[in-house]
Order: C-alpha cells, then structure tokens, then sequence
C-alpha cells in the first residue's frame, strides 16, 4: 500500500456483530475522504464503504481480483486456495466456465417454476408457526423454507434439510472466533486450512455431495447434482471443482436467504405501520422484497485483491492491497439511499448491493432469493400474520453474515 | 421507427444472469445450452427501455451500439463485443 490512515475504529471484531451491524462505525468511514485504510491481522486492508465505490470495485474485476489470495479478510496459502476455490473465488475464464454450467437453472424464467413448490412449503410452515402461536421464527420459518427449495432445485433429498442446515450454521461459525466442533468432527481427517470456512462441517458437505453425486451417475435425474456429476464426468469440472460447487450451492442457497427472511420479519414485528401498509395495498410487494434484501444484507461484505497498482476514490492503492467492499455499508449510504435508517416498503429507487455490486459475481440465487421471499411475503398477507417480539434476537458472532441464530416472535393475526 | 436505438451483446462478458430476458423476452433470449443470453431478431428498443436493460445487466454485457442503423436493414445477431 502507498499511504496509510488512522482507522477511526474497529469493523473486523466478530464480537461487534451480536449487537448488530456497527453503523456509526461504518457511517465514520464513509464520510472520510479517500479509502480508510484498515489494520487486520498483520496488515490491513482498504475499507470500501460508499455504494459507489463498491459498484466501481464491483465492475473492474480485471482489476479487483477475486482468485488472489481469498476473498475472505484472511489470506490463504496456495494449496488451501486450491483446495478451496469455488465459484466465488475465481476470475474469468474459470469463473466464466463455473458460471455457465449452472446460470440457467437461477434465471427468472427458469426460478418461475419453483414457486407453487415454495408456496407450498411457506404455506405450512407459516400455518405451524400459526397453530404454535409463534416461537422461533428462525427454526420454524426462515431455516426450513429456502432450504428445502434449494434442496429441490439441486435434487438433494429434503429428508436431509436439518442436517445440512445443520452442517451450515458450523459454516458460519468458522466465519467467528467460537468454532463449537473439534477438528475430527463428522469423522473429518482432513487439515482444517483445507476447509471452507476452516470448518470439519465442510468435510461434512464434501463427503455427503460426491455420495449423492454417485447415486447421481448411476441413476441420472433432471436435477443440479446430476448435471454437476457429469460435468465432472466430461472433463469440464475438477473433482474439487465438484465439491467446492456442491458446498457453495446448499451453504449460500439456505443461509443468506434465511437471514432475508428474518430480518424481514423482525422489521415487520418493529415496524408495524410498514406491514398495514403492504396489507392494505399488496402492488407493494416487489418493492417491499427488494426493502426487506436491503434492510438484511444477509452477506456483509466480499474482498478482492488489487492485480495492479490502480486508484480508487482518488487513493492509489497497490498491487497485492486488499480491497474489502462493505455492502452492509453501500445500503445505508445516504447518498443514494433517502433515509437509509427507515425501513421503507415503498421505497422507490433502491439500487442495493445485498446482491453484489454488480460485475461477474452478482448473486447467482438473486431472483431465487427474491422469488422466495414474495411468496413468503404474499402468504402472510393471506393470513393476516403480523408479528410482536416475544424472544430477542440472537445475533451471529461474525463480521461476513448478517446471521440470527434465534428470534422469538409472536402470531398476531392483524 | 428512427428513434430505435441497436443493442449489443458482449457473449464473452454474459454470464446468463437471464435480467434482459425478464424485461424485453422478444429482444433477449437465454440459451439454456450455452448458459448466456442471445439476441433475437433485429435487437432495437426505444432509448428509455435501452438504458434500462444496459443499467440493469450486472455483468455489464449488454451496451447500445454506437452505429446505431436504421432498423429493418438486416439482423444484428452477431455480438461485436
């Protein structure tokens, strides 16, 4: 890096996070001139943190590199980049060819198709949560929905949703300071380096994808495993290629939709002039998704690393320099965002990054995500199901995922 | 008709993102084989709808193109990158 400046304070500290996303924090850096440069471990990184900083990031990936290094804060050592590379972690072409095998199935043409199964599925669960009279919405609502329709679109039996939501709360573990499994849990002997997220829960998911893509070879399905298993097959995908692909499918198509959903309707059960509002006029509802994706930001932020010397912001930064785009930052940025703060359904122009800035890795689940969370939306209007506080949120520990491990809400049929 | 403005599609930037399709399915197709969009037909649209695809593609695959010709000359399928 070329120049240094005082970090006003802290925004790595997993800590920070359970009481929520650290916004005076963020809203200091924003307002300072230039990139802030950030210390983390034995360097740092520049923190961006205006949206639209984050969308020039977002767009020159030529230059902003996903391949190097990580695009998590911490840097990882090249057999364990290797080990671990996925779709997230990778530039053109490799990217490209990853992004291809699978961009058809999340298109919203194609995502149309999944929605009287989410109904379905959102339609029970939501009556459950009713008959319970609430509890955590959590556990009951927002952890069952996406990913049993992520199940079935990847052909993965939904009989196994609690496992592997399971296995994806470990995950997100190992984005905090507290990881709860010893190192052989799950019978895992591999080093934990090697490991998404440092976590034996990937061992975990590994074992269990190349299983299901086995039975996938010998009894071939219209379904995302059985493509991923003969891209294999054909030479176009590596095996830890496949396993890496598999991960990331089950972990980013359950998690960050569950923390959507959450906040959601936590905003709801705080806000509830904004749910009369949506009741009494449902043309709302799209606005309202893309304000609930906003208000959670269920991932927040991604890094890349600098392939050149290049400039940002007006601040030069160098080769090797790694670049932290905050989106939990970007979507409460007032200068594009009217009252950032206020949880607006109706909110007109909403340009948020909760998907990505834009550029090669825009969310590939976005109009999944989307899909998912009207159809939840639509279905607690038909039972009138609004929301009082009855448990208070129990916050993941992590500065990577906007993550509630817990909330208990109250039925209020409105 | 003049005022048709000529869409460009760079299939090396697409990623099948499937955005264009949503919003003008008789100018944009996905090719459920090669995973990306494809342009049908003669590829023009009013200014306004234009720039809203264009701002809309995340990839940033999708630009107006600059020899904006005259529409019904001839099919414009091939991207120029």
């Amino acid at each position: 890096m070329s120049s240094t400046t005082a970090t006003p304070t802290d925004i790595t500290s997993p800590s920070l996070y359970l009481h929520g996303i650290p916004h005076e924090r963020f809203a200091a850096i924003r307002e300072t001139p230039g990139l802030v440069w950030h210390r983390y471990g034995n360097s740092g990184f520049w923190a961006v943190t205006r949206h639209g900083d984050v969308k020039e990031v977002s767009k020159r990936p030529e230059v902003f590199s996903s391949a190097i290094g990580h695009t998590n804060l911490w840097d990882l050592e090249a057999d364990a980049l290797k080990a671990r590379r996925s779709i997230i972690d990778t530039d053109a072409p490799d990217h490209t060819r990853l992004r291809r095998l699978v961009s058809k199935a999340f298109t919203p043409r194609n995502i149309r198709r999944w929605e009287d199964i989410t109904r379905t599925i959102a339609s029970g669960l939501l009556d459950d949560f009713i008959d319970q009279g609430g509890g955590d919405w959590v556990k009951l609502v927002a952890a069952p929905l996406p990913i049993q329709v992520i199940l079935s679109i990847l052909g993965v039996p939904i009989s196994d949703a609690e496992f592997l939501v399971e296995l994806s709360n470990h995950l997100v573990e190992g984005t905090g300071d507290q990881p709860s499994l010893s190192a052989d849990a799950y019978g895992n002997k591999t080093p934990l380096r090697l490991l998404p997220f440092g976590s034996p829960a990937s061992h975990a998911l590994y074992s269990y994808g190349e299983r299901l893509g086995s039975l996938r070879r010998d009894d071939p399905r219209d379904d995302i495993v059985t493509l991923l298993a003969r891209s294999q097959d054909n030479g176009s995908l590596s095996a830890a290629e496949f396993r890496n692909f598999f991960h990331v499918l089950v972990f980013a198509g359950n998690e960050t939709t569950r923390t959507a959903i959450t906040h959601g309707a936590m905003a709801f059960a705080e806000f509830g002039d904004q749910w009369d509002r949506l009741m009494a006029d449902p043309s709302l509802v799209e606005a309202a998704v893309e304000e609930v994706i906003r208000w959670a930001t269920p991932v927040l932020h991604m890094r890349r690393t600098a392939a050149t010397d290049t400039e940002l912001a007006g601040t030069q930064i160098a080769a090797g320099d790694k670049v932290v785009m905050w989106y939990a930052s970007a979507n409460r940025d007032p200068s594009v965002f009217e009252e950032p703060f206020t949880f607006d359904i109706a909110r007109v122009d909403n340009p948020h990054f909760a998907f990505g800035g834009g550029g090669p890795h825009f969310c590939l689940g976005a109009f999944l995500a989307r899909m998912e969370v009207q159809v939840l939306l639509e279905e607690m209007m038909k039972r009138r199901l609004g929301f009082r506080f009855a448990q208070p949120a129990v916050r993941t520990p992590s500065n990577f995922v906007h993550g509630v491990l817990s909330v208990g809400l109250e039925a209020v049929i409105r | 008709m003049s005022d048709l403005v000529r869409i460009s599609l760079d299939a090396e930037v697409c990623i099948g993102v499937g955005q264009c399709e949503l919003l003008e399915p008789t100018v944009f197709v996905l090719d459920d084989d090669e995973g990306i969009s494809m342009l049908v037909g003669s590829a023009h649209l009013v200014p306004e709808r234009a720039e809203l695809v264009v701002n809309r593609c995340p990839s940033g695959a999708i630009r107006i193109a600059e020899d904006a010709s005259p529409m019904g000359l001839e099919s414009t399928q091939i991207p120029d990158g």
